[in-house]
């Protein structure tokens, strides 16, 4: 017989490896990108070559040029209205799924996330074809005498983005705010029934209130998700729809100027921490236990 | 306030889930101002009339009548009554006070004459200084007596309670039921009680109704459950009893004999005319209390019986003693409960003891 102790000293060789790696994975692969990232944005670019000389040229460039902040802030804009328009949907939906019964309600449930398993370039060529002027959309509206002709308003310009990013990103809106219902207690809306509320009461004062950590999540999750997309406006925005991850975009790609990228980056890296750390702070529910 | 007048009349009530029945057509009436505990074991139903009287689930037939105005269809939110949940229910993002406000401000009273009523339910319930606190910095006792003020701050004309102290630990057990019936007492509202506990039941009910299996067995005081049980069950639910098997004898008075294992015994029958009548020779148990059987010197009383001691536990103020009693082909177990004493008791393991009870202290249920 082999003795226990190797055995255990074996098991605690292993346990340390996991804990070495549990740890090692974000750092070596999120914080190390982002600290490098942090570091180019401090480079500048001379004749193609990155010169390796601590300059707050990126940044004043990006406060003081008049293309790059007005972007930023439409950019933002566009992002926020994604967000409210993403929730304004998928609240409804998440409720109504919620007052399903047991099979069915995870069954149309999976059946809402089923997008997410498809591949996001091929579902923007699809919303992009109902967009168009011969899309599906026009058809509709012209169909139902809404309008003359078609229009070229939904596709190639920032409404066409919004709408992209609004149909791409809401599935991750309805399952947060479907976690969040699910997780009220009947019992609680029983108590709201049986001290008089009536139903509307009851949802604005005890299902609305206990759901809203759910909304938080889910606003900052489209945010963040919408606002570092580059490949839906990139697609479907044309020449108006120019947003910050189409300018980001550009620095690395067409200009190779990757300092100055990452300096763009640094600021929206900064946004998203914020939008996150926003989200975090009001998905925290004061006494969440009963 | 009268005790004497009906609140709230159940008549024939039944529910089922799908096809399962849970109460088979029950009738009770609840006297306003009393507290009436439903005693049961799980599944008796006993929480099931609970929710059928809050309104949380709907009747499948039969009717319940307030003030003798039927109310069975009325929705939750109009009836004038108020639950204390079993898990409290008190809503996590509320203070307590918004939580005992609740059922006010759902009724656009004014926010003045909530903060006195707050206030008022408040300390009534001894949590004045909790007042802005949320439920969840609160201990389960608390939370307890915040789910009461929240209940009755809408001055229900009754008040249920879904075995509201479950999740308590002993100690605070016994001082939350002193303390509810103190504020029953206190606010003179109707009490309905659903607990399993019978020793919960005895302490606070002014009646208990015994639900066993979707039907009611009794209803009565706690004095009547435990020295006239109506039937097998309630005998051997009720409290710790001792129950023989027999055949019914000859009636002699207020007494009644039976033939068992252990002999001829009488037994009382005062009060229960349907005792007196049943025919001779028809099953029955005679029951007695383990502290109404008595350690015998005398050979010449009634219901007298020999036995051997199997086990004795001291449990405190009293002693029990495990008897085996009778005939070795119908051997009975019965418990004999006796004050114990500082010096030990005198008897031991194995040792052959005789034994009696007195014929007003043992009762008969009909097998």
């Amino acid at each position: 017989m082999r003795s226990a102790a190797s055995m255990q000293a074996g098991e605690r060789r292993l346990s340390l490896l996991v804990t070495v790696l549990a740890y090692a994975m974000p750092v070596i692969f999120v914080l190390v990108p982002l600290a490098i990232f942090l570091v180019y944005s401090f480079f500048s670019v001379d004749q193609g070559t990155i010169v390796y000389a601590p300059t707050l040229g990126n940044y004043i460039r990006f406060f003081t040029d008049p293309i790059f902040l007005p972007v930023f802030w439409n950019t933002i804009i566009l992002c926020l209205s994604v967000a409210v328009i993403c929730i304004l949907l998928a609240y409804p939906t998440a409720y109504f799924l919620t007052t399903l019964k047991g099979r069915w309600r995870y069954a149309l449930l999976m059946l809402l996330l089923v997008p997410l398993l498809m591949s996001y370039v091929i579902k923007i060529y699809a919303i992009r074809s109902i967009l168009g002027l011969n899309g599906f959309l026009n058809k509709a509206l012209v169909a139902l005498g809404i309008l003359d002709q078609p229009s070229t308003l939904f596709v190639f310009n920032m409404n066409a983005i919004l709408l992209t990013l609004t149909l791409l990103l809401i599935p991750f809106a309805i399952l947060p705010i479907f976690l969040s219902l699910e997780r009220i207690p009947q019992t609680l809306l029983r108590a709201s029934d049986d001290l008089g509320a009536s139903g509307l009461q009851t949802f604005l004062r005890i299902t609305l209130p206990l759901s809203l950590p759910g909304v938080a999540s889910a606003a900052s999750f489209v945010f963040v998700l919408a606002i570092g997309d580059f490949l839906t406006p990139q697609m479907v925005g044309g020449i108006s729809g120019f947003t910050f991850g189409r300018i980001l975009y550009s620095q690395f790609g067409t200009a190779y100027n990757w300092p100055f990228g990452a300096a763009l980056s640094v600021a929206l890296a900064i946004v998203v921490i914020l939008a996150i750390l926003i989200g975090e702070r009001f998905g925290r529910n004061r006494g969440s236990s009963v | 306030m009268s005790q004497n007048t009906d609140l709230l009349t159940l008549r024939s009530v039944s529910k089922s889930y799908g096809k399962v029945p849970v109460l088979h057509g029950i009738d009770l009436s609840i006297r306003d101002g009393e507290f009436l505990t439903v005693l049961g074991p799980s599944g008796s139903g006993k929480t099931t009339v609970l929710r059928l009287i809050g309104g949380l689930e709907p009747l499948s037939s039969g009717e319940i009548r307030l003030d003798g105005h039927d109310i069975s269809r009325m929705p939750i939110n109009r009836r004038p009554f108020n639950t204390v949940f079993q898990d409290y229910a008190l809503f996590p993002h509320m203070t307590v006070s918004g939580n005992v406000g609740y059922g006010l401000s759902v009724r656009h009273i004014k926010r003045k004459e909530i903060a006195s009523r707050v206030a008022k339910a408040l300390d009534l319930v001894q949590l004045g200084r909790f007042a802005d606190r949320f439920p969840a910095q609160l201990s389960g006792g608390q939370r307890q007596r915040v789910a009461l003020a929240r209940a009755l701050i809408c001055q229900p004309r009754l008040i249920l309670l879904d075995e509201p102290l479950a999740a308590l630990d002993l100690e605070l057990r016994r001082q939350m039921q002193e303390f509810l019936k103190s504020i029953q007492r206190e606010i003179k509202t109707t009490f309905l009680f659903v607990t399993h506990d019978q020793e919960e039941a005895i302490g606070m009910a002014d009646r208990i109704c015994v639900m066993q299996a979707g039907h009611i067995r009794q209803l009565g005081t706690p004095h009547e459950l435990y020295y006239r049980p109506n039937c097998e069950f309630v005998a051997r639910f009720f409290g710790e009893n001792n129950l023989v098997a027999g055949k019914l004898g000859t009636v002699q008075g207020e007494q009644r004999s039976i033939e068992t294992a252990l002999g001829r015994l009488v037994c009382s029958v005062s009060d229960q005319p349907h005792l007196k009548a049943a025919p001779d020779g028809a099953g029955a148990f005679a029951a007695f209390r383990p502290e109404a059987l008595r350690l015998a010197d005398t050979r010449d009383s009634d219901n007298h019986f020999g036995g051997t001691i199997a086990d004795l536990a001291f449990a405190g103020s009293s002693t029990v003693a495990t008897i085996t009693a009778g005939p070795d082909s119908a051997a009975q177990r019965l418990r004999l409960r006796m004050p114990s004493r500082i010096d030990g008791s005198a008897l031991k393991s194995g040792e052959p003891v005789s034994l009696s009870f007195a014929p007003h202290e043992g009762h008969l249920v009909l097998a």
